[in-house]
């Protein structure tokens, strides 16, 4: 099974600059499919709703963190399968811990390019037997 | 050249959003002040720091990287009660929003960020260490401290190999060389926290064959050279913020007014065609009704797209009015309340400047010495609200305070003594008037001028600038209680309600917003008071002046209307020959040769143009020759 480019990104951060630059480098690797949510809150919602393939969000964000709304996607039924990209501005021990004992799928340290995004999330395609 | 080339439109994304985020932070930190222990207040300002930093890292602003990183982890260690906030630390942090304010400020002139101040950067690493820090804050920037800072900070990559293994060993997913530690681009010999920050040949490296302009579409090709030159005006901020909502609503009154168009269109070649049954005709007219109404839905959206919230120019402020009342040892809280209300984007920029004139000067002057106002029996803490809400078709905004108030009294002595005015004058002015003469240019209540308020900048000043945008200033005060300075602007700029008035053939427009009624003149009723004409409206007594005096023409018929002006300063009755409805004028300005009591001309619907009158000049001017005292301090 190939990695569909119409694949559906969800990109969950509370600062509209780096939605858009996470979006802008999604497309550089092909895939347009994508939605924006500005918390963990909002894009759990956007996510019952539906219709997503992958999540990629970030840690620190008011109302729901990136952390809690992993946990709940692992938690919830519909939505366990999901892969998630977890997106830190820190390349601490305890962070990654945490993101690997709540299940992401990967994480991501920022600054990041569109190459090190592509690494990250072949990675995660080939665990889900993708590519 | 800009050192952010291929970048402007994510520079000015963040630039805009980064801004307010600060703007967000500073307020959050004058609150944390009173609430040092505030959970809530520490997470938020935490994460804006995280945050700004995060977009930095994405721009290759490694200074910047580098003091957003200090400040996160000095609330990151504040949050988690392992240090607490003294008033030292606080001036450490306030240092920092500083530095990063006036890191954006290089940012949008397109260079990368000198390091940040020696003394902040210092401070915030001794208050890591939970050492006290010692603020010193020098006069003179040292010239040039990077390699000491950069030698100083501890090298964060030394744990990379680290966490890949472990993380490696939690997930079981193959890291590898694909690591961080691979993300590190930067030559060996930076062993600084901007390591993280690859170098920005390696954003640009092309990626599956593809340039990889980041943050970047491939649409936004021609606004290149836009975002460039924007870049290099640095005075006006040239990009809006939209909802989207309202530019989807502009984009469909256009597909509307399209298809109308083609409408009317295919009427025309039948009309042409000779066609004139009634139904034709029905046709034409319901396209254009139509069309009339989608225009204006239209001019409307457009507008809307202009409004934004006040809020984005008052959330600068209570930092502002913290910082002063610190400097004079007062104890201010600045208020703010209907920061939702929507301004034309353009007052917003020119409203900045009067309003922290304003707040300056409330917190300066108006208010009082915590132990004053104890001895008054006042609180110690002093208000200063600045409030705007819509009224009607007026934007109104109001900066109090709750301190010492104006003595009339004391302002009417002062304009004599600096022969602002005659004593003789004095004598005639009302409470009102004798509050406005602190508008009169070269008046200050304070002796000696204070270096807080007086910093070149008078009243006078906050005046012209109001009314340059149509607007008007006034000032309550009640002695012991504090001042309130009101100032009241119409919602928009660019669409002026007017009053079509005609002397002879000619037609005038007037300002509708300053009519309030239209009244015939009878010549039988017009009494002569001083050697003046009045009229008695309703048992007021109003003086008359005939419009064609005003603009200096030969006064041939006596005036037949009178139209009811009232303005912030004075009533009176303006004499015309006649009227002609109103309109709703697109102004055109006369920027370069603006005759003095012409506001702007505008087009009426036959072709004519109109010229739209400033009646507050052409008062002015008359006053100058004739009525000197009772125009000139209103």
């Amino acid at each position: 099974m190939a990695v569909d480019p119409k694949m559906k990104f969800l990109v969950v951060d509370d600062f509209s600059t780096m939605r858009r630059i996470v979006r802008n480098l999604l497309k550089e690797l092909g895939f347009t499919n994508v939605d924006e949510a500005e918390d963990g809150a909002i894009a759990l919602q956007r996510l019952q709703a539906g219709g997503f393939d992958f999540v990629v969000t970030d840690w620190n964000m008011p109302n729901m963190d990136g952390l809690t709304l992993l946990q709940t996607i692992r938690s919830s039924p519909n939505l366990k399968h999901l892969p998630v990209l977890m997106i830190t501005a820190e390349a601490k021990k305890e962070n990654i811990i945490a993101a690997a004992q709540a299940g992401a799928s990967g994480y991501i340290v920022k600054p990041f390019t569109a190459g090190t995004l592509s690494e990250k999330l072949n990675k995660i395609f080939e665990k889900m037997g993708l590519a | 050249m800009s050192d952010f080339a291929g970048m402007e439109d994510l520079l000015q994304d963040f630039l805009q959003e980064a801004t307010d985020l600060l703007s967000d932070v500073d307020n959050k930190l004058v609150d944390l002040e009173r609430a040092p222990d505030d959970k809530g207040l520490l997470n938020d300002i935490f994460r804006g720091f995280h945050t700004i930093k995060g977009g930095a890292g994405f721009l290759s602003a490694a200074e910047l990287v580098t003091l957003c990183h200090l400040t996160e982890n000095l609330f990151d260690l504040l949050r988690n009660g392992e240090l607490e906030l003294t008033p030292e630390i606080m001036d450490i942090i306030m240092g920092a929003t500083k530095g990063v304010r006036e890191m954006f400020g290089e940012l949008s002139q397109g260079v990368f960020p000198k390091p940040a101040e020696e003394y902040v950067i210092r401070g915030l690493k001794t208050a890591l260490k939970g050492e006290s820090p010692v603020v010193e804050e020098p006069v003179a920037t040292p010239p040039n401290n990077a390699p000491k800072v950069k030698q100083e900070a501890p090298p964060q990559t030394e744990q990379g190999p680290d966490w890949v293994a472990m993380h490696a060993a939690i997930t079981g997913v193959e890291t590898g060389t694909s690591a961080p530690a691979e993300e590190v681009s930067a030559p060996e010999a930076t062993t600084v926290p901007t390591v993280e920050v690859p170098q920005r040949a390696e954003i640009k490296k092309p990626v599956a064959g593809k340039p990889a302009e980041l943050g970047r579409r491939a649409t936004d090709k021609p606004a290149t050279t836009a975002a460039s030159r924007r870049m290099d005006d640095k005075t006006r901020e040239n990009t809006i913020r939209v909802d989207t909502a309202r530019l989807d609503q502009v984009l469909n009154l256009s597909g509307e007014i399209g298809l109308t168009k083609n409408r009317l269109t295919s009427l025309r070649v039948d009309i042409l065609a000779g066609r004139d049954d009634p139904e034709t005709l029905h046709a034409l007219d319901q396209a254009v009704s139509q069309l009339d109404l989608l225009v204006s839905d239209l001019q409307n959206s457009v507008m809307k797209t202009r409004m934004q919230p006040i809020g984005r120019l008052f959330q600068k402020y209570p930092r502002i009015a913290r910082d002063l009342a610190r400097q004079l040892g007062k104890d201010v809280e600045l208020v703010l309340s209907g920061e939702e209300t929507e301004v034309d984007k353009t007052m917003i920029e020119d409203l900045s400047d009067p309003l922290i004139h304003l707040v300056r000067n409330a917190v300066d002057h108006g208010v009082e010495t915590p132990d004053e106002r104890l001895r008054l029996g006042k609180p110690a803490k002093s208000l200063v609200r600045l409030e705007a809400r819509q009224e009607g078709d007026h934007i109104v905004i109001i900066v109090a305070d709750d301190g010492r108030g104006m003595s009339a009294e004391r302002i009417r002595a002062k304009a004599i003594e600096k022969g602002l005015i005659t004593e003789e004058e004095a004598n005639t002015l009302d409470e009102r008037q004798s509050l406005n003469l602190v508008f009169l240019p070269g008046f200050s209540t304070k002796t000696e001028i204070s270096d807080v308020s007086g910093r070149g900048v008078g009243m006078d000043v906050v005046k012209t600038n109001i009314q340059k945008l149509n607007g008007a200033i006034d000032i309550r005060s009640e002695q012991g209680k504090g001042s309130v300075f009101i100032i009241s602007l119409p919602l928009t700029l660019a669409i002026l309600p007017v009053l079509l008035v005609l002397l002879g053939d000619q037609p005038f427009a007037l300002p509708l917003s300053m009519v309030r009624e239209i009244l015939p003149i009878e010549r039988s009723k017009l009494q002569e008071v001083g050697g003046k004409e009045t009229l008695v409206v309703r048992g007021e007594i109003l003086p008359v002046m005939s419009l064609a005096r005003l603009l200096g023409w030969s006064v041939e018929n006596p005036p037949e209307y009178g139209v009811f002006m009232q303005t912030a300063e004075r009533t009176f009755i303006l004499g015309v020959d006649s009227f002609a409805g109103r309109d709703d004028a697109v102004i055109k300005s006369l920027e370069d040769f603006r005759p003095r009591g012409v506001a702007g001309v505008t087009t009426l619907s036959n072709g004519q143009i109109v010229l739209i009158l400033d009646i507050k000049e052409l008062l002015a001017d008359l006053g100058q020759h004739t009525e000197r005292s009772s125009i000139e301090f209103t």
